[in-house]
């Protein structure tokens, strides 16, 4: 454990800046020196997993590891963790990857409203790191400082023991701990800075006709990795003409607009998109990097006026096909804030969803035609539906096949 | 639930921390996991903390002359799992019980014995075993017995301006066994009632020293070698647990008559206080002796 550095007095009313490594990303937060450690996860870093019950050390919700030892959040003070190493349960698995102690916990019905999920699973990760041959009869001691109302815990001792038997060399370590940006829900004007490269790099909405030199990305894995092809009707000719337009080419994809030329290959536009009750509007700034008949390359980010944020490098190329053109694009999104909250696997269907409507578009657009997207802006409705249609055909699909299996 | 504003200092040297701590209203803070509750209940105010933790000779834990030496700044934990700490057997059979793993995580050693709440677990502790505390102050370092630290609940000699940087434990002497023993409602609560045992075996002659704690306003310890010898003589010198925990019983209600002093509350009576007191000793000081027993036979120490 190495020690924070000495710090000089700060008044009452004055922010104490503290550094420290959460899930693997360095972040640097400004923040009254009052604030506990779960109060900065949850409103300064959007990391809503760590949850908070009594607040008083008592009932174990906001349980999270520093320096690799379990410990009560709410009973931290954010500032005493300068230099130390945070994991949270958002970094212990991800949703397509789940940790050991999370699966388990699923099969088990170790959980049952789920609040106390986290602590429990914070808990005896770093029991069965420590102690890999924790034996079954002191699990109950060993997991005593998580409170459940709910399972009666004999279903959460079986979980924990399932994973310690299957596991006594040592459990695999957290699994979704890498740089990336960590930027709060907390809206803009909040004292809360991070340090990765983040959206903030420009301001979109005031600063004129001006336009920053560069969008950087954030470093680290993205949110949703995008990779479509789709087969369009329109000849390569016609697509190149689509591609040489901006303009156009902006007005194929649903719900986007440009509403300025910056110059320079820069353009500010907005973005609406509804998923059902869900209205997200964005603003932002794109940047053409590469512009040829049969290859495009952008980045964008933009800001949401709830307060998350998006950041987008895309690539279109389009090859020839037959008599038609194979489009194939490929983005790496990073999305912050509230958008994040969709879960990485939504996320990801509705933005493959959208550059499928996008290419219908595009070819609607090559052969002549109003890219009719832009005539109905909220389209991402029917990019929901299509998304959530498709994740319903593939559960009955994968439920039929487990039917088949199980039948003699 | 939220703290009241605070001003907030992280010296890098204990000096430095000492003229933090003689501003009005300055509190140490060292693991927190009894300074957070109370500032989150707001039942306390202190207008600076003082956090120790950036202070690298406050963190230390050491071996030196037939000491265990615990800084300010050590983590409970790490206490628990260092080898040097294997020395002070007592210390290794206490920890397990304070707070839970997330609360040793961060919870100090020497800032649950400055905290001094009556029912907790290290300052009988350090009571039992006769540590040293080592405060120091602007005028300079003193060293405090335990019989002398405590004075009260939550209370003990250490000044609004002084800090307590060291506390000193006996390491354990072949001949020599512990016990600890203590019930509360749920693990990691504080004890209804609950006890910390020395016996040293010396040939013919045993001396038997308990402290008793969630029972007065501080921890109560008592000489009961005289308690033990009876036992010992009407139970053999080689007795069984069991016998000797009988044995031990005839004189555990009017040890336990005499060390509880509080008030029954909203937990438990007196009279139950005296019942859990008088079993756990027994229970423990007759462990401790047969510890003790095979240290001195053994020449180790347990």
């Amino acid at each position: 454990m190495s020690l924070p550095r000495a710090y000089a007095r700060t008044e009452a009313d004055e922010t104490v800046e503290v550094t420290m490594t959460v899930n693997g990303s360095a972040t640097t937060l400004s923040l009254p020196s009052r604030v506990t450690l779960s109060d900065a996860l949850r409103d300064h870093l959007g990391l809503t997993g760590t949850h908070v019950g009594c607040e008083h050390g008592i009932c174990g919700m906001c349980t999270i590891l520093v320096d690799g030892e379990a410990a009560r959040a709410c009973l931290l003070l954010a500032v005493q963790l300068d230099g130390a190493e945070i994991t949270t349960v958002e970094g212990l698995g991800r949703q397509d990857d789940l940790h050991p102690l999370q699966e388990a916990f699923g099969r088990h019905h170790a959980l049952q409203c789920g609040f106390c999920t986290p602590g429990f699973l914070m808990s005896s990760y770093d029991l069965l790191s420590h102690q890999p041959d924790v034996r079954t009869e002191d699990l109950p001691a060993e997991l005593s400082g998580v409170l459940c109302r709910c399972t009666g815990y004999r279903n959460i001792v079986d979980a924990v023991d399932d994973v310690a038997q299957a596991h006594r060399d040592g459990i695999p370590g957290p699994g979704n701990c890498a740089a990336r940006t960590l930027v709060g829900r907390t809206p803009a004007g909040a004292a809360a800075t991070v340090a990765v490269d983040a959206v903030d790099a420009v301001d979109p909405g005031e600063d004129g006709g001006r336009h920053p030199d560069e969008i950087t990305l954030p470093v680290g894995e993205p949110t949703i990795t995008v990779d479509v092809t789709s087969e369009l009707e329109s000849g390569p000719e016609d697509v190149a003409r689509v591609f040489g337009d901006i303009r156009l080419l902006a007005r194929c994809l649903p719900g986007a607009e440009l509403t300025d030329e910056l110059g320079h290959d820069w353009y500010r536009g907005r973005a609406r998109i509804s998923l059902g009750p869900v209205r997200l509007s964005f603003q932002g700034m794109a940047h053409i990097l590469e512009q040829h008949d049969d290859r495009v390359v952008m980045r964008g980010q933009g800001k949401d006026t709830g307060g998350g944020g998006a950041q987008a490098h895309i690539v279109m190329t389009a090859a020839p096909s037959g008599s038609g053109v194979s489009l194939h694009a490929e983005a790496r999104v990073f999305l912050t804030g509230r958008i994040a909250g969709f879960g990485r696997s939504l996320a990801g269907d509705v933005s493959r969803r959208m550059f499928e409507e996008f290419a219908r578009a595009l070819d609607r657009a090559a052969a002549g035609a109003e890219p009719d997207a832009h005539s109905r802006p909220p389209g991402a409705v029917s990019i929901l539906v299509g998304a959530l249609s498709d994740r319903f055909r593939q559960r009955l699909a994968r439920l039929r096949a487990g039917r088949r299996r199980r039948t003699p | 639930m939220k703290a009241a504003p605070f001003a907030y200092v992280r010296p890098g040297s204990t000096q430095d921390a000492l003229a933090e701590l003689g501003r009005d209203g300055a509190k140490v803070l060292a693991g927190g996991q009894s300074l957070v509750p109370v500032l989150a209940m707001r039942l306390g105010r202190p207008s600076v903390l003082v956090d120790i933790n950036a202070v690298p000779e406050l963190a230390r834990i050491t071996r030196a002359d037939g000491q265990l030496r615990v800084g300010a700044s050590a983590r409970q934990r790490h206490v628990q799992h260092h080898a040097a700490a294997a020395e002070v057997p007592l210390l290794r059979l206490a920890l397990p019980w304070v707070g839970h793993r997330e609360i040793r995580s961060r919870g100090t050693v020497c800032g649950s014995v400055a905290h001094a709440d009556p029912s907790a677990e290290l300052p009988a502790v350090a009571a039992c075993l006769d540590a040293t505390m080592v405060v120091a102050g602007a005028e300079g370092v003193r060293e405090v017995p335990a019989g002398e630290f405590f004075t009260g609940a939550m209370s003990t000699v250490i000044g609004a301006e002084e800090l307590l940087t060291e506390v000193r434990f006996p390491v354990a002497a072949p001949g020599e066994g512990h016990g600890f023993g203590e019930f509360a409602r749920r693990h990691g609560d504080f004890a209804l009632a609950g006890v910390a045992v020395w016996v040293r075996t010396t040939g013919e002659d045993v001396v038997a020293r308990i402290s008793c704690f969630g029972v007065s306003d501080r921890p109560v310890t008592r000489d009961v070698s005289a308690q033990l010898s009876e036992a010992l003589a009407t139970a053999g010198a080689r007795p069984t647990e069991p016998d000797l925990r009988r044995a031990l019983a005839d004189h555990a209600d009017q040890i336990a008559d005499e060390v509880v002093d509080t008030g029954g509350d909203a937990h438990a009576s007196t009279a139950y206080r005296c019942r859990l007191t008088a079993g756990l000793l027994s229970r423990e000081v007759a462990r401790a002796y047969l510890k003790s027993l095979r240290s001195a036979e053994e020449g180790t120490s347990r």
